[in-house]
């Protein structure tokens, strides 16, 4: 199809604000998908997503739609992840496309991560075109949305779109909006091949499948293709269009979207952001914007078991087939024995990876607190990257110590500024902008710790605010702090599972904090144990697990016999779970204990 | 310590307190102790999972014919190799509530045993009663039946506990109904109760205790409360209405209840339980020593010839079951036939599990598991077997020897569970179930 009748297209849009529904009225009224075959949601195709109601992998699909012009379109929607842990992956589907709809619940407003991808898709030099959604809702108030959006992006009211997904109301609107008003791509046939990878995921099959927006020339089965800024080649094996099954053609060119299979063995290979050519006509530049994954936020994940440590390899192995962003390396710890530091995008691709380890390989592990990368400098100069605090070298060689910052970016309803700045102080925010959307609407931008930002600030922020508040946040830069490490004992024993690295002036109430909640997390056992916080030899606070007083059955007759056995079979199934330190049993959660502390209002 | 009068004083029982059975062991694995289920109640109370209905009296009759079908039945299977009938030396009419049956019908059932049985002319017959289902003035004649141990569910003297716990009596009628079994001829009269309820101090516990003590029963069991998946109760805790008591509190009560009772001349002899000295159930004393028994009636289990075994629990579907089982002609030839008529339940125990549930019952016992027993019966050491495992308690002092015998110590006992666990295998080498052929 010549490109005048091709549009790719994106929608933004908060969770819950209706994007997925909306995706299913467009298949469904263009009848790419059967309504019979409607499978609700299609496409969040993996159960997590389908279950926490994001989308975690980018998806397209292709549409052929009538316009009242007469003429015959080919609709390209690229379905993009919608967490700030892969604002990168957003921007790369956002190139891929031209224009965007802005998806805003008619009852809610615009939130932060829509307002932060509105950006994304600004600077890309998106159209956009506002959808209204909800408005059968009783609550819906779709003339106030309408001067918010008219308030952030300047769209005149009768640029935007009222819609119901649910009820299917506007979908013929929306339609016409993005043939009329979304430019068609603007690449040359004849130009190099260049095409941007905005996915890519592993199929046995197939090997790596890339998901590609064709920006220049063409590309077709049997070419020898190069990934421009790895330097990996590989010949096509097939390409085509999602439907949003794979369906093979016999080219895909210019302004289209579709998939190449590489046959690659590894997502690595085949990055997000980077750009096919063909080694034949090589293309003189890569498209712009190509950044290597690189992890925010660490973790150590151990088996539960010490005797699956291999299969727990084997499992990582298997998930970074399909996400080049998951980097781990092997550690060993003093408590917790062989595991791995693991390096993700954000705290919700650990949740994913920790998820997917347990439920997809169906093992038990262990995951302690998550940790940032910091950059020491040495008192000898030697600058080194520490993302274990187990590692922190003595403070003696240390001359200083350097920490990740944020930009966070708050919307809030004014009545919660108070609280709001209570908590961003407690976590060492500095203030950096504040401005009013409407009267009852804020925008708050603090600069931030990473470490503070990892460690329950988004559910304190929810629980603050009664869940009205809304977050973003992108990497400023790295910054020299008054850093140290608070170790962690227990029944005498320092626990390196359980350091972490802190500001000085909160080290003390940390280390009361977590000590208690480690007093609540771990059972009592046979004997006394004593758990301690320390600040190099200083003890900071100290609580103990009293003694373990009473585990009896208090009956045991005739007919209790084989009852009370399998009872006991699963008390110690039970026990099996913890992690034996020492002589004493610690169970899972308690490596997590960080996550779980009571902010004290200060 | 008081001083019983002559007239409820009782022939010392044949394995007291502190006279290990020992290498009698072989003789007491071929007799065995006889349970029979009487699953009838007017309510049901609030924390209880057994066996039992409310509302299904209309049925006694013929449940009654239907278990003395069985224990015909059951006495046919167990008879020795010459033909004989089989040694019994107790009976346990639990429950439910058996004190719903009638006198004729006890009566009835105890002259089924006897012709199927060869019972001890001195065995232990004890019926449960509930203070508030139990007939004053027909006490002397069903004693007159044989019964000679009465066991009654008091729970607590507390009104508002027994109203929580859905009890169908009041603390005045416990007492009127203990009364009753004195002048009725009973010398032998257990009271139940229940400990660490939810919302319960210390004081109202000591204040039960002492109502307890002042009417002097021969025996004495207290529970800890177990919140039992399927019990109103377990619904109440889950949804966040009713706490249970803290482990401290319950530890507390329970220590309590050991000095209280040692001063007032009741010897502990098990986890939960106290006796004048020479009073002690020897039924339940079968369950700790791992010996055999026999369970008849809807639901009852029974530890016979390797097998654990239990009945179809539906009354309705037991009467059934029985009368089908014991219409048809049984044939010499067969494989061993276990003795119940409505089995739903049976496993293999290996020779292992027999091991393992035999310490887990033992050491239940205040005076522990009897090593000259254990190694009768198994042909093995009992530290051979379970020293390793039981290392680390034994270190810390939750476990210890005293002459022949282990047991679990003073802190120890609070901790049984702590110890028991130690004792299952590591892996399924070694199953306590053997798998079917």
């Amino acid at each position: 199809m010549d490109q005048r009748h091709i549009r790719n297209f994106c929608i933004i849009a908060h969770i819950d604000h209706g994007k997925s529904t909306l995706a299913d009225r467009l298949l469904e009224f263009t009848g790419a998908v059967a309504a019979r075959d409607m499978e609700n949601q299609i496409l969040d195709q993996m159960d997590l997503e389908r279950e926490k109601g994001i989308t975690i992998k980018a998806q397209a699909v292709r549409m052929r739609y009538t316009a009242d012009d007469g003429e015959e379109y080919e609709l390209n929607l690229i379905d993009t992840p919608g967490h700030v842990d892969f604002t990168y992956e957003v921007s790369r589907s956002l190139a891929a496309c031209e224009g965007a709809l802005l998806v805003v619940d008619a009852t809610q407003g615009i939130e932060a991560q829509t307002l932060a991808n509105l950006y994304l898709a600004l600077d890309a030099g998106l159209e956009i075109v506002p959808v209204i959604n909800k408005i059968d809702l009783p609550s819906a108030d779709p003339e106030r949305v309408a001067k918010e959006i008219d308030e952030v992006i300047g769209l005149r009211r009768d640029e935007m779109v009222l819609a119901s997904a649910k009820e299917g109301i506007g979908v013929k609107d929306i339609l016409e909006a993005v043939v009329t008003r979304m430019p068609p791509p603007k690449g040359s046939v004849e130009k190099p091949l260049r095409a941007l990878i905005f996915d890519s995921k592993y199929d046995a099959y197939k090997g790596v499948i890339a998901y590609v927006r064709v920006m220049d020339g063409a590309i077709k089965p049997g070419s020898r293709i190069l990934m421009m800024q790895l330097g990996t080649t590989t010949d096509v094996l097939e390409v085509g269009y999602f439907s949003p099954s794979l369906v093979p053609v016999k080219d895909l060119s210019a302004g289209e979207v579709g998939y190449v299979a590489t046959g690659f063995k590894n997502v690595k290979d085949c990055q997000v952001g980077d750009t096919i050519t063909l080694t034949a006509h090589p293309a003189p530049e890569a498209l712009p914007g190509y950044r290597p994954a690189k992890p925010m936020v660490y973790a150590g994940i151990f088996p539960v078991e010490g005797d699956d440590y291999s299969l727990l390899r084997e499992a990582l192995d298997r998930l970074r087939l399909n996400d080049a962003s998951l980097v781990y390396e092997q550690e060993n710890s003093v408590a917790l024995g062989f595991g791995f530091r693991c390096g993700f995008l954000g705290l919700l691709h650990m949740e994913i990876i920790q998820e997917r380890i347990e439920r997809e390989y169906n093992l038990d592990i262990l995951v302690t607190a998550p940790s940032v990368e910091y950059l020491v400098t040495r008192t000898n100069g030697e600058v080194v990257s520490v993302h274990n605090p187990a590692e922190l070298p003595p403070p003696n060689e240390i001359a200083k110590i350097e920490e990740p910052l944020m930009d966070i970016s708050i919307f809030t309803p004014a009545r919660y500024i108070g609280t709001i700045m209570d908590l961003v102080t407690m976590r060492r925010g500095e203030y950096r902008e504040m401005s009013y959307l409407e009267a009852d609407r804020v925008h708050m931008q603090y600069r931030m710790p990473l470490s503070e930002l990892i460690v329950d600030f988004y559910d304190q922020l929810k629980s603050r605010t009664q869940g009205y508040a809304s977050l973003d946040y992108t990497f400023a830069t790295y910054a020299e702090a008054d850093l140290v490490k608070l170790d962690i004992l227990v029944n005498g024993q320092p626990v390196d599972a359980l350091s972490l690295i802190t500001h000085k002036d909160k080290a003390a109430n940390q280390g009361r904090a977590l000590v208690e909640r480690l007093r609540e997390l771990i059972p009592r056992q046979l004997f006394e144990v004593p758990i301690q916080a320390a600040i190099g030899s200083r003890i900071v606070a100290r609580e103990t697990v009293k003694a373990m007083r009473k585990n009896v059955l208090a009956k045991c007759y005739g007919g209790d016999v084989t009852r009370k056995r399998k009872l006991l079979e699963k008390q110690k199934e039970g026990k099996k779970r913890m992690k034996m330190v020492g002589s004493v049993e610690i169970p899972q959660e308690a490596f997590m204990a960080l996550l779980s502390l009571e902010e004290k209002q200060s | 310590m008081t001083t019983l009068p002559s007239h409820l004083q009782q022939t010392p029982t044949e394995f007291p307190q502190g006279a290990p059975i020992g290498a009698r062991v072989s003789e007491l694995l071929d007799t065995i102790s006889l349970y029979l289920h009487i699953p009838f109640c007017h309510a049901k109370c609030h924390y209880c999972d057994f066996n039992s209905y409310a509302g299904m009296l209309g049925l006694r009759e013929e449940y009654v014919a239907a278990l003395l079908d069985e224990i015909a039945l059951a006495g046919r299977r167990t008879a020795l190799a010459d033909g004989s009938p089989r040694r019994c030396r107790t009976i346990f009419f639990g429950g439910g509530t058996p004190s719903l049956l009638t006198n004729e019908q006890v009566a009835a059932i105890l002259a089924a045993a006897r012709s199927a049985f060869a019972l001890d002319a001195d065995a232990e017959i004890t019926l449960e009663a509930n203070p508030g289902a139990l007939e004053y003035d027909r006490l002397d004649s069903l004693r007159a039946t044989g019964v000679n141990r009465l066991s009654m569910g008091a729970q607590s003297f507390d009104p508002a506990l027994l109203k929580w716990m859905g009890r169908i009596h009041t603390p005045e009628e416990t007492e009127q109904a203990f009364r009753a079994a004195r002048d009725g001829g009973f010398t032998s009269v257990n009271l139940d109760f229940i400990f660490a309820l939810p919302g319960q101090s210390l004081a109202t516990w000591q204040a039960t205790l002492e109502r307890a003590i002042a009417l002097g029963p021969e025996h004495l069991s207290l529970y800890s409360l177990i919140v039992e998946e399927g019990t109103p109760l377990f619904t109440w805790v889950r949804q966040g209405k009713v706490a249970p008591a803290d482990e401290d509190i319950a530890a507390d009560m329970y220590e309590y209840a050991e000095a209280r009772l040692a001063q007032a001349g009741y010897r502990q002899y098990e986890i939960s339980n106290w006796a004048k000295p020479g009073y002690e159930c020897q039924h339940n004393l079968t369950y700790w020593r791992n010996l055999p028994y026999i369970g008849l009636g809807a639901g009852a289990h029974s530890w016979f010839a390797g097998h654990r075994f239990a009945e179809e629990r539906a009354i309705r579907r037991y009467i059934a079951r029985v009368r089908t089982s014991c219409a048809e002609h049984e044939s010499p030839e067969t494989e061993l036939q276990l003795p119940a008529g409505a089995i739903t339940q049976n496993e293999r125990i290996t020779r292992e599990g027999e091991m393992v549930e035999t310490a887990m019952v033992g050491l239940r016992l205040v005076e522990g598991l009897d090593l000259v027993a254990f190694a009768t019966r198994f042909q093995y050491d009992f530290f051979e077997v379970f020293g390793a495992q039981l290392a680390d308690v034994s270190a810390l002092g939750l476990v210890e020897r005293v002459g022949d015998m282990f047991r679990l110590s003073e802190r120890g006992r609070l901790l049984g569970n702590e110890v028991f666990v130690r004792l299952l295998p590591d892996s399924a080498d070694t199953p306590i179930v053997a798998t079917p052929r």
